[in-house]
């Protein structure tokens, strides 16, 4: 059954008024910790938990429009504080928890860096929390930092009557994806989320039978809107298991979603070849996946030969292949810009990258091998508008790669607290997302980041597409790949350099993968790379989202070898 | 967990962080710090986690283990033992 009302009118003013509309007896959210531990608690028992919590808050000292900062680990009691926190009108900020996978002084550092920006007057942190981190939350100088047993739960406060929030009043802050640290804030109303989740919802014709299936983590856009926002103010159940579980035993995701019979997951592009690879052909046939009727393919550019690999694993186990779709979305448009159709497959260009390097124009060619092919990310969701402009501002045609800029009604208008900046990004409505790519009949394609771009000789290069060349080397560590510009001052070009980890316990002679890597970047691009370093395991530094980062690793590798500078 | 037991886990999990993580012949006890020394980086310990779990044949919810569960293999002994479960 459709819900009737989504495309015509809104269906409430703010979150919180939809959590609180949601019918009582309807599992909200399924907390999958293992087999033998899985919680479920209902949209009354949530929204319950969530006024016990909003009342214990307040008993602390937590005022309307104050920001609250959440650290705590992903599970049903930060999503209920989260909840509370809004339901007393306050602005909650959930911060990524330390894990024994991130390395604690990049975790530090980036814990004081993000709640500095914050100035936040409350930290609400867990009980397992490291004592050792609590100095690291930065945030003004009368915060008090609270754990959760220091919480008083009264059943009394079951009548906690929620206040009255305001359509543009603040909802939370969520942050932009990049390493920790280097986050950027983004203040949302509950109009543009509720605005963002009209489009979302609509795009993708939710129902009341859908079911989402999410290990994102909730302090980035894609776990936070799309798998708990969307389901939320649409009252539709989640099945959720923490990013840990899922990267310790990626293959549980398959079997949450047979056994719940999910209809709906986001996962970024690697997470899908992360699947198709790392999950054993004889452990697939537990799987049935015919339920699935969209994973969207997000937050990075969408690869065909992801795509592929993963149909080809999961088809025989009743994925339909026209279920994976693509989208392009960030936290500054609270979510997507576009999305791929609903009822079919994401559309494909493919070009002569050759002759793309050097005019930076698309000529879409036959499908071949030698092609390059690049997926939709699809159409314009309602209220969201796209330009693809050159280096110099002027509006591109079909098929010229260029950056793209947006604008849309549910558009941030600035970076939180960050007023320097948000006017390199923000012009006259517009946002500039460092993006690039290109439209063709309607569907935008993205190619790759701007400030990623490598440009030899005049020729323009994408990073991914000699980290993808590099990744197929089986001594090579599958998506451990950096490759980037490095200026050479000589040539008055970029030359490219190459870090790639090698494979846990791999034997071969060095000298000759490095040649074969070489040569496999020569006849497929037609550049050859200045230097390519094999490091070993857990060299390459990742994002808070768990992708090679490219700068950070970059600067990694110029320290180490001052013969690059 | 018994004494020859807790030796013998003990010295799986070395050997496997010597050969397949740092890659070189280290000199490693129980109590040496791993992560927080730099020896190792926290990236491999997904793999030394599920190391663990074979070893012990435990399943370990990894969302349980914190950062400081992990630095030393007497650690991650202890830890198997507070937080897993017999595997099925």
């Amino acid at each position: 059954m459709k819900f009737p009302e989504y495309s015509s009118q809104r269906r409430f003013g703010t979150l919180t008024e939809a959590l609180l509309a949601a019918p009582q007896d309807r599992p909200f959210i399924t907390d999958w910790i293992d087999e033998d531990e899985i919680h479920t608690v209902t949209f009354g028992e949530f929204a319950h938990a969530a006024r016990l919590r909003a009342a214990a808050m307040r008993k602390l000292g937590v005022k309307f429009g104050e920001t609250v900062i959440l650290v705590m680990p992903q599970g049903i009691p930060l999503m209920t504080t989260f909840a509370g926190a809004m339901l007393l009108g306050a602005t909650p900020t959930i911060l990524a928890y330390p894990s024994f996978k991130v390395d604690a002084a990049k975790y530090k550092s980036g814990l004081v860096g993000v709640s500095r920006n914050l100035q936040a007057n409350f930290v609400i942190v867990d009980d397992d929390f490291p004592a050792e981190l609590v100095s690291h939350v930065s945030a003004s100088e009368s915060a008090r930092v609270v754990r959760t047993s220091e919480m008083s739960f009264d059943l009394d406060d079951s009548d906690f009557v929620a206040v009255t929030n305001s359509p543009d009043g603040l909802a939370f802050i969520q942050h932009s994806a990049g390493t920790t640290g280097l986050q950027k804030g983004v203040a949302l109303t509950h109009r543009s989320v509720m605005t963002q989740l009209e489009h979302l919802a609509e795009a993708l014709a939710i129902t009341s039978e859908d079911r989402i299936y999410s290990w994102l983590p909730l302090y980035h856009d894609m776990g936070l809107i799309a798998c708990f926002m969307l389901p939320l103010v649409y009252h539709v159940p989640v099945v959720m298991q923490s990013p840990l579980e899922w990267v310790m035993r990626p293959g549980t995701m398959l079997e949450l979603i047979s056994t719940y019979r999910c209809t709906l997951a986001w996962a970024p592009n690697f997470a899908l070849q992360f699947l198709a690879r790392r999950v054993r052909p004889e452990d697939r046939s537990r799987y049935e996946l015919s339920s699935l009727r969209a994973l969207i393919n997000c937050s990075e550019p969408v690869r065909a030969q992801s795509m592929d690999e993963f149909i080809a694993a999961y088809e025989p186990h009743g994925l339909n292949r026209n279920a994976l779709k693509s989208s392009y979305a960030m936290a500054e448009n609270v979510f997507g810009v576009t999305q791929s159709d609903i009822t079919g497959s994401p559309r494909r260009i493919w070009v002569d990258s050759r002759q793309l390097a050097q005019t930076n124009v698309v000529v879409p060619v036959p499908s071949s091998a030698q092609a390059t092919c690049f997926v939709s990310s699809g159409r314009c969701l309602a209220g969201n508008s796209v330009r693809v402009v050159s280096p110099n501002r002027k509006d591109l045609s079909d098929y010229e790669v260029g950056e793209i800029v947006i604008h849309s009604d549910s558009l941030f208008d600035g970076y939180f607290n960050r007023p320097d900046l948000s006017a390199a990004v923000c012009i006259d409505g517009w946002y500039w997302t460092g993006d690039l790519g290109f439209c063709a009949e309607g569907d935008l394609y993205v190619t790759g980041r701007k400030k990623d771009l490598i440009i030899v000789a005049g020729k323009n290069i994408y990073p991914q597409d000699i980290e993808e060349i590099v990744s197929r080397h089986p001594a090579i560590h599958d998506g451990r790949v950096v490759a980037f510009g490095l200026y050479n001052e000589e040539r008055g070009t970029e030359d490219i350099v190459v870090a790639a980890e090698l494979q846990n316990g791999v034997s071969a002679d060095m000298k000759e993968v490095e040649r074969n890597i070489r040569d496999a970047i020569v006849s497929e691009l037609d550049v050859a790379p200045r230097a390519v370093f094999l490091k070993p395991p857990a060299w390459i530094v990742k994002s808070t989202a768990g992708k090679p980062a490219r700068s950070t690793t970059r600067e990694k590798l110029l320290h180490e070898h001052l013969e690059l500078a | 967990m018994e004494e020859a037991q807790f030796r013998e886990y003990a010295q799986r999990i070395i050997d496997y962080v010597v050969r397949e993580v740092i890659g070189r012949p280290v000199e490693l006890a129980v109590d040496t710090p791993l992560v927080s020394s730099g020896l190792i980086d926290s990236l491999a310990l997904v793999n030394i986690l599920q190391y663990l779990e074979d070893v012990t044949r435990m399943r370990i919810p990894a969302s349980k283990v914190q950062p400081k569960d992990m630095d030393t293999v007497a650690l991650m002994l202890a830890t198997a033992q507070r937080v897993g479960k017999p595997r099925k």
